[in-house]
């Protein structure tokens, strides 16, 4: 269908480029250079990130993973690089299952979280959520991971419910050269990657990687093997090219295959690729254009269970307007169409098999400057449609005060959904009547109301945040007892609502140019209750596992030139509602580079027990075991 | 559908490849022709009151034409602005403005220590450039354009940078080796 909204899309685009060019670049550089050293370093340039960098002002609770946490936290994989983010909830349920989830509602098939990399969204229409096992990228070409706790949803969308994670990869200009890994160990028995960077002419860059690894199985509860052993391996590019001073034009793409161990007969096989194109064209100093589109195609067989293939194709329209000295406008649109084909088996069944769905977005954001820039407010909405539940708007409001140049106080009003996926109306189990477990036919979307308020104060070397928020929800999922008290059948509906409250507290201080510390520290409770007239008694049991409370404590020091050591403890207190006890672990890692061009590590993983559970009911539980690997990296 | 405006999206954004406009690279150009306002060089007296400033790109040139644009027309007292695309590292020692692009990033002390202790204000936006010894650094911070500034190095090479631009920027020191 050729929407309204597609050709309005396609006539928006094309006036703007048609914007007459040179006289205006003559006259934005004149009222450049009228501006005052201060007026100056307040511009705002428009980077070549469709949506990133943007958030970054805006007044939530926001952490930045830097490449140099990311290389000496020693993860060496997407999940475990989160582990640095503490206001996530990140546990590791086997060998490949991680649950992610920010201000709670986590398990491994968690819905409220928005995962991009390179501004894609990664995510599965069958349960709205994140497979980690094939989330991966060469961790050193990472330029930073963002992850906002809090709903992202008027500017990022449906899902974006309690936070969004937003992993961006290095502009191939940075990562020139032949660059070698290799190492291994007990738990990552071995990993090696290889990345070629060059150029193409003087103003297009490229790299070319490419990388493999085998990850050991955990603990059953017997103290046994589990069935998860895995190995995956994956390449990709990423091409650069600053056609001119204002187009900049990005080509990035991955290709993934891997092989998981299970109980049931057979292995999980897992393949997938992606290609992404990116456009930036900055329009003046004020405004700034970016189009991005997407094509993401992948596959999951799990033998005796299901199998899947999804192609997702998605195109970003977005544009910035400092329209008015005291308003910054962002206003974008999005089209999305998935072609879902699932294969059943005996035990469960999606029915359709194969679906074809689309999404229409549209947003726009205000960024309104008052009180001589110290106080901003924002207003800004989402209007998405979806083919389940038709239009859902997703509106929030932010203000922002900055009463002295190191202290900024924040709160925030915010509406967000999360729509339905394929698990919520279309899941049977088993594949045939009589079904133990339906989908709910008339399922809606799940909303949420969130209030929060914080305060970022800087003093010298020392940075401290506190975010603190409480939310409201309506329309959670529940499972309907058809013929209660009898436990099944069941059916899914939305009979359920509760609430979440809690604080993020972070600090980090540098003691020395050498030695810096950090500390995060999570409090978090939520609450889910049954509607009048439900018959569900789970009480958000399937909806939520979070523990109360979790610290982290890392250190960062470096030793001379040559030496570096690393630290990470973490405690999490209990998840009561999967009797998993609490517990405490440490990370480590020790670098040394003898020479600029090599680097030698060794590191430690949960080093403070033999083993231990981070997910999951006593039966069903895994133990994860201590690590330790060895890895060398040169750089030619 | 979702071809078509795709497809129409990316068909016309392939034709659109021309029009010289900046941004990020617009900021910076304005600030290196600002720069020359703020930094007194301790050069040889001797020197023609004439004589053109000299502003060098020493690596791949991400500016284009926005900073010839920039500085167009303009005049320091009555020296005039000339860029210079420098194709080696000898070619530096006219200059009084030394811009090391990022292609350079690996060299950044190889060069360096070519320029040093010249009146040349040495600025990059590389990594680290502060740090490495270069005087001034862009840092790209939250979509705007920061300044880094390591005094020492200007001292020790009689660039004079005024208290004006040093209010703005952070001041570093070269780590001890």
């Amino acid at each position: 269908m050729t929407s309204p909204r597609s050709l309005f899309l396609i006539l928006a685009t094309t006036v703007v480029w048609a914007l007459p060019a040179r006289a205006q670049q003559r006259d934005s550089v004149e009222a450049l250079k009228r501006l005052s050293l201060d007026q100056l370093m307040n511009v705002e340039v428009m980077s070549v990130a469709l949506r990133p960098q943007r958030l970054f002002e805006t007044p939530s609770a926001i952490q930045v993973i830097t490449q140099d946490d990311i290389r000496r936290s020693g993860a060496t994989s997407l999940p475990e690089a989160l582990r640095l983010a503490s206001n996530l909830q990140v546990a590791q349920v086997d060998a490949r299952q991680w649950a992610i989830s920010a201000r709670g509602f986590n398990s491994t098939t968690a819905n409220k979280l928005l995962v991009l990399i390179d501004g894609r969204t990664v995510y599965t229409p069958l349960f709205s959520g994140v497979f980690w096992d094939v989330q991966d990228v060469l961790l050193s070409d990472v330029d930073r991971i963002e992850v906002i706790s809090g709903p992202g949803a008027t500017l990022w969308g449906a899902n974006a419910v309690n936070g969004v994670i937003n992993v961006i990869t290095k502009d191939a200009k940075e990562t020139g050269g032949l660059q070698v890994t290799g190492g291994g160990g007990n738990e990552l028995r071995g990993l090696g990657s290889a990345r070629y960077g060059g150029g193409l002419g003087a103003h297009a860059k490229y790299r070319i990687y490419g990388k493999a690894f085998s990850r050991d199985p955990t603990l059953r509860p017997n103290g046994q093997d589990a069935p998860d052993g895995w190995h995956m391996g994956q390449g990709g590019f990423r091409l650069d090219w600053d056609a001119s001073a204002s187009n900049r034009l990005s080509l990035l793409g991955d290709w993934y295959d891997g092989r998981i161990a299970q109980a049931n007969p057979g292995h999980i096989g897992v393949s997938g690729g992606n290609l992404t194109a990116k456009w930036a064209h900055p329009l003046s100093a004020k405004s700034d254009l970016a189009v991005q589109a997407y094509y993401d195609r992948t596959h999951r067989d799990i033998p005796g269970t299901f199998g899947e293939d999804l192609d997702i194709y998605d195109v970003d329209v977005q544009q910035r307007a400092a329209v008015h000295p005291r308003h910054d406008v962002v206003w974008g649109v999005g089209y999305r169409l998935i072609n879902d084909r699932v294969v059943n088996t005996d035990s469960l069944a999606f029915l359709p098999p194969h679906v074809a769905r689309q999404w229409f977005t549209a947003f726009a954001q205000d960024e309104i400057a008052l009180a001589s820039d110290r106080l901003h407010v924002t207003l800004g909405t989402k209007i998405e449609h979806n083919d389940y539940t038709g239009f859902e708007i997703q509106p929030s409001g932010r203000v922002n005060w900055t009463f002295s140049p190191s202290r900024t106080l924040w709160a925030a009003v915010s509406r967000a959904v999360r729509t339905p996926s394929r698990i919520d109306r279309e899941l049977f189990v088993p594949a045939t009547p009589s079904y133990f477990l339906a989908g709910g036919p008339d399922f809606r979307s799940e909303n949420e109301l969130a209030y929060e308020l914080g305060y970022r104060h800087q003093q010298g070397a020392l940075v401290l945040a506190l975010a603190s928020f409480y939310n409201r929800y309506h329309g959670l999922r529940s499972l309907e007892q058809v013929n209660p008290p009898n436990p099944t059948p069941i059916v899914i509906a939305n009979g359920q609502h509760g609430e979440s409250y809690g604080a993020e507290a972070t600090a980090s201080y540098r003691i020395t140019d050498d030695w810096q510390v950090r500390a995060g520290y999570t409090e978090l409770r939520v609450h889910i209750w049954p509607n009048p007239g439900s018959t569900d008694r789970s009480r958000g049991t399937a909806e939520s596992h979070t523990p109360d409370r979790q610290l982290s404590l890392r250190s960062s020091l470096r030793l001379g030139t040559q030496w570096s050591l690393d630290g990470g403890f973490r405690y999490l207190s209990e998840i009561a509602n999967q009797q998993l006890p609490a517990y405490a672990e440490l990370d480590a890692r020790v670098g040394w580079q003898p020479v600029a061009a090599l680097e030698v590590s060794l590191a430690g993983r949960n080093l403070l027990h033999a083993h231990h559970a981070e997910f999951g009911t006593p039966a069903a539980r895994r133990g994860i075991q201590r690590g330790v690997y060895g890895m060398a990296q040169w750089h030619f | 559908m979702a071809f078509l405006t795709l497809v129409t999206v990316l068909t016309s954004a392939l034709l659109l490849v021309q029009s010289p406009r900046a941004s990020e690279y617009q900021v910076k150009a304005v600030f290196l022709f600002n720069f020359a306002q703020f930094v007194d060089w301790r050069s040889p007296p001797a020197q023609d009151p004439r004589a053109p400033l000299l502003i060098g790109i020493l690596g791949d040139d991400p500016f284009g034409a926005i900073l010839d644009e920039t500085v167009r027309g303009e005049r320091l007292g009555e020296r005039p602005f000339e860029i210079r695309r420098l194709r080696q590292l000898r070619d530096i020692e006219a200059c009084n403005i030394l811009f090391i692009s990022r292609s350079e990033n690996e060299r950044v002390e190889q060069i360096l220590a070519a320029v040093q202790n010249r009146p040349i204000l040495t600025v990059s936006d590389g990594d680290d450039f502060a740090k490495r010894g270069g005087m001034i650094q862009f840092v790209n911070d939250k979509n705007r354009i920061r300044l880094r500034i390591n005094v020492e190095a200007a001292q020790a090479a009689n660039v004079t940078i005024s208290s004006k631009l040093l209010r703005v920027a952070e001041i570093v020191r070269t780590p001890p080796r």
